[in-house]
């Protein structure tokens, strides 16, 4: 399990006895939840400033969703056609509807580049030009065609090069890198007005561990598992936006939940948006490439925003198969297919029983990424001290209401290492936090609370709620959003905590026991989604991803041009506003 | 439709372990991922079963399938359902079993380790850019990059079951993979280090790690590649490498495979000695050929040519090895959907099922 050489109690594991909590953790300087492409990135650059580093990840890292990012990654090299980081900036604050931080999107686009380049040095396996540069594809809403990509498998191959870099450092230096992989994160430990450390279930061998850290970095990812469909692993439950939540940070403009236009029917999962990078087309049911009637300049690559929301209303307007629209590939050859889009070819082969060589594949929009999370300023700096968040689990926030396709994994990277170098800076320069009995008496709480979830017998197994929660987000909190259903999933919401307050974990063992962590991932879930819920009811406006066309059909400056902060107090979401940072860019009107 | 699965249940904590049947309803599109996440949320809160992408790219989900690994998220339930066939579910082989289907990977990933799974930078001194590489010459590693460390082909390693420290065909195809990487500056080392006792030259080429592979990985040509590169660099101390070339040095001067002569050239002459009872046996019986004159095939100028040919080519190296190359196209080229791809229901071949199973079904 552990990759470092072996601290006490964090050895190679030769199965046997399940070790007992026990008080006596392990103490890093940073501590990094979550070992995605943000995770990992961060701890890499706390690993080279110096930094002890400790990985706590659920998965193993190469297991974690950001692996399964297809299309790319979007970075101003300019090796295709002319680009810049002041276009890419301007494309990032449009796609986002004004609602992007202008300050941290500069920083972004410009520091975006370099990443890359430091990434093909470490020896990504990125897809060339004919001259042996980076290719980039074209992408939705963006002005030149930016996006670099392996493929189409891009979040897979930068995966295994940042783990391959986190391998190289433990055979530097395994004393300063301890991976503690299969570990459940489930609360953080505050003490006073900074972060401590982690209370993490060792889902290996059972029992409750302290780890703690000067500072700690979040970065679990995102909560698309609070929908029925969507195109995100069973992993992606929300558990780092949960655990600031219920330690008293605010999360940020929770309401905007991307619907990216191409999931396959049934499963909902994913093929890329570079499908329609290359070329692809969406047809309905007569066969017309509807988007020239919502998008006349775009069509296919118009913002993820508007293309969901073209679909969607074709399909409500009776212009679908089977509740989905088509994405049509055939014109685009075998060749250019077999080459560029391999990965989506088998999917689709797969899951949907399609060859799109020969025929189009049914899709339709999915739940697919969270703009919100916790918020963070442009070095993932969160308000409690020695907290730090990154990737999908953050709100910098550089996606405002609508991310661009390719930005999420750039921000990944290059939001990453910011966390990780201030995290390790900040952690030399702060002093240890000290033996306060913050985390004993953290662990105490966390133990008895365990006991009581274990002890019960009786009630309702987890999947049934799971399954209630995921059908009510999936039909009052989509593409479209009504006043009246968004009311009524917060009170079923609210009825669903209730019956999760009697939630019984059937297997009381310890080896492996995912029967108790998945059972924890659904309160998380729960308490998320009522997040999302309420500040999607209190945004009487549509921007972005939150689209309500029956009661606020438009963008509304003057009363909702801010970010929703939502902290949690006496059991339930409490909503306040932020301003939005601007430097250059004045809202317009927003067509492609 | 109906859905029924035997699997394997085992608890570390008691060493107890059962064959357990379940019938479950799923959905026509169920993959066994679905059908195990049904047993567990209705059935069995207890199974045990690593997963997370559902759509092969995790590599979490590696199990068996009557016998032969498979990702469980890209295996569809239709056709074996409606066959009536009860599938057996068990863990990967060749790893120790931690509960139910989920196994410890510490073993594997020590092996990944051991091959410096990281690029050597050839330079110093990184560009300001992008290094600029021909498209072309990325084109050796493709495949080996497609690797999602999932584990089915070291479950189903021969080589390994009879020596648990052979490094496998999941870490070699990583290793493979920098190997092949014109931006890596190690190749030699690399190699003279997986040339090694429990390296390359432990394979013994039963090919179930490509038959097995769920993403076209083909790690039995990565290693392959791996030997031809490693002759090409000289390293052939190995009596796997010295076997090999004495098979192209006697097929290209006779045409034909002088026995006599390998086990010499293989071995050498001291160990060589060892063998001539054994060999005095065999001439007993008439099934040596008398070494002198040496016997020339009649169309040796064939094997010549051939071999000439392939010489001019310059397909030295990793570049020679050309079977199953361009990954994922070896999927079929018809319109024929999913289950064309994946062979039909009841169509999964059985290289060994666990003993003790057939022990309890008797």
């Amino acid at each position: 399990m552990h990759l470092a050489q072996a601290p006490a109690g964090a050895c190679a594991l030769r199965l046997v006895d399940p070790i007992p909590s026990s008080p006596m953790g392990e103490t890093h300087d940073v501590l990094v939840v979550g070992a995605g492409c943000a995770g990992m990135r961060a701890a890499i650059e706390a690993f080279d400033h110096g930094a002890n580093v400790g990985v706590i990840s659920k998965l193993h890292p190469t297991r974690s969703h950001s692996g399964a990012a297809e299309g790319g990654i979007n970075a101003a090299l300019g090796n295709t056609a002319d680009d810049s980081p002041e276009t890419h900036a301007f494309d990032t604050v449009k796609g986002s509807d004004y609602l992007g931080d202008q300050d941290a999107i500069e920083i972004f686009t410009r520091e975006a580049p370099g990443d890359i380049y430091q990434l093909e040095h470490w020896g990504a396996v990125f897809s060339r030009n004919a001259d042996g540069k980076l290719a980039q594809r074209p992408f939705g809403a963006a002005g030149s065609p930016r996006t670099v990509f392996a493929a189409d498998i891009t979040g897979h191959v930068l995966i295994h090069v940042l783990y391959e870099q986190l391998m190289k450092r433990l055979a530097t230096d395994a004393s300063r890198l301890t991976v503690y992989e299969e570990f459940f994160a489930w609360r953080l430990v505050v003490d006073g007005d900074r972060c401590v450390g982690v209370i993490c279930w060792d889902l290996l061998r059972g029992g409750l561990k302290l780890l703690e850290g000067t500072a700690t970095v979040l970065a679990t990812g995102g909560a698309g598992r609070i929908y029925r469909t969507t195109t995100n692993a069973y992993a992606c439950t929300g558990d780092g936006m949960s655990m600031a939540l219920h330690a008293g940070l605010p999360l940020k403009d929770m309401e905007f939940m991307q619907f990216h236009p191409t999931t396959m029917y049934p499963t909902g999962i994913l093929l890329t948006e570079g499908c329609r990078g290359e070329g692809a087309y969406l047809i309905n049911k007569d066969g017309e490439r509807f988007m020239a009637r919502y998008a006349p300049n775009a069509l296919e690559l118009a913002s993820r925003d508007v293309v969901s929301r073209s679909e969607q209303t074709e399909i409500d307007q009776g212009r679908g198969i089977n509740g989905s629209v088509l994405l049509d590939m055939r014109h685009l050859g075998a060749e250019r297919i077999l080459d560029r889009l391999p990965g989506s070819r088998e999917l689709s082969m797969t899951y949907a029983g399609v060859d799109p060589i020969y025929a189009p594949v049914p899709v339709r929009p999915g739940a697919h990424y969270h703009m919100g999370g916790v918020e963070t300023d442009e070095w993932g700096r969160t308000e409690l001290d020695g907290l730090y968040a990154a990737g999908e689990t953050a709100c910098v926030s550089v996606h405002g209401a609508n991310r661009l396709g390719g930005n999420s994994l750039m921000e990944t990277i290059t939001f990453g290492r910011r966390s990780g170098q201030h995290a390790a800076e900040w952690s030399h320069s702060s002093g240890t936090s000290g033996a306060s009995g913050a985390g004993s008496a953290a662990l105490g709480d966390a133990e008895r609370d365990l006991k009581v979830l274990l002890d019960r017998t009786t009630g309702e197994r987890p999947w049934s709620i799971r399954d209630d929660l995921g059908g009510t987000m999936l039909e009052s909190f989509g593409v479209f959003r009504r006043e009246e259903q968004m009311s009524a999933a917060i009170d079923t919401v609210d009825s669903l905590r209730e019956r999760y307050g009697q939630v019984v974990v059937e297997d009381k063992g310890t080896v492996f026991n995912n029967d108790l962590t998945q059972a924890i991932e659904l309160g998380n879930a729960i308490d998320l989604a009522a997040c999302m819920l309420q500040a999607g009811l209190a945004r009487r406006e549509s921007r972005g991803a939150h689209s309500r066309p029956h009661d606020h059909p438009t963008r509304d400056d003057e009363n909702f041009l801010k970010h929703s902060i939502t902290r949690w107090l006496d059991g339930r979401p409490e909503l306040s506003y932020k301003e939005v940072r601007m430097t250059k860019w004045e809202p317009m009107e927003r067509t492609y | 439709m109906k859905v029924g699965l035997k699997i394997w249940r085992y608890d570390s904590t008691s060493g107890d372990r059962a064959l357990r049947e379940y019938e479950i309803d799923a959905p026509e599109e169920a993959t066994l991922l679905d059908c195990l996440d049904i047993v567990k949320d209705r059935y069995d809160g207890t199974l045990a079963y690593r997963k997370s992408c559902r759509m092969m790219i995790c590599g979490s989900c590696g199990m068996r399938m009557d016998g032969g690994a498979v990702l469980a998220c890209k295996t569809r339930m239709y056709d074996i359902a409606q066959a009536g066939h009860v599938p057996v579910i068990s863990a990967m082989g060749n790893l120790p079993i931690v509960k139910d289907l989920v196994v410890d990977m510490d073993p594997f990933w020590g092996k990944i380790r051991a091959v410096q799974p990281y690029l050597q930078p050839r330079y110093d001194q990184a560009t300001e850019k992008e290094n600029v590489v021909p498209a072309e010459r990325m084109e050796p590693i493709h495949k080996e990059s497609l690797c999602i460390l999932c584990g089915c082909c070291v479950s189903e390693c021969n080589s390994m079951e009879s020596d648990p420290d052979f490094l496998g065909p999941a870490a070699l195809a990583k290793g493979m993979r920098f190997v092949g990487d014109p931006r890596d500056g190690a190749a030699v080392e690399r190699l003279e280090s997986y040339s090694e006792e429990h390296g390359i030259w432990d394979c013994t080429r039963c090919y179930f790690c490509q038959e097995r592979c769920p993403k076209g990985v083909d790690p039995r040509d990565a290693i392959a590649k791996l030997g031809a590169e490693a002759m090409r660099n000289g390293i052939d101390r190995d009596m796997g490498a010295r076997h090999a070339k004495w098979f192209v040095t006697s097929a290209k001067t006779t045409g034909w495979l002088r026995e006599t002569e390998l086990v010499p050239k293989t071995q050498g002459v001291v160990a060589s000695i060892k063998e001539i009872k054994f060999a005095m046996g065999l001439a007993r019986h008439g099934k040596v050929p008398p070494p002198f004159p040496p016997h020339v095939a009649a169309d040796v100028n064939e094997s010549r040519a051939l071999y000439d040919r392939v010489k001019e080519q310059g397909r030295d190296g990793a570049q020679g090895i050309v079977q199953g190359e361009k990954a994922l196209r070896h999927l079929s080229h018809e319109a024929e959907g999913a289950d064309g791809a994946y062979g039909k229901g009841g169509d999964y071949p059985t290289p060994y099922l666990p003993q003790l199973e057939e022990k309890e079904k008797a």
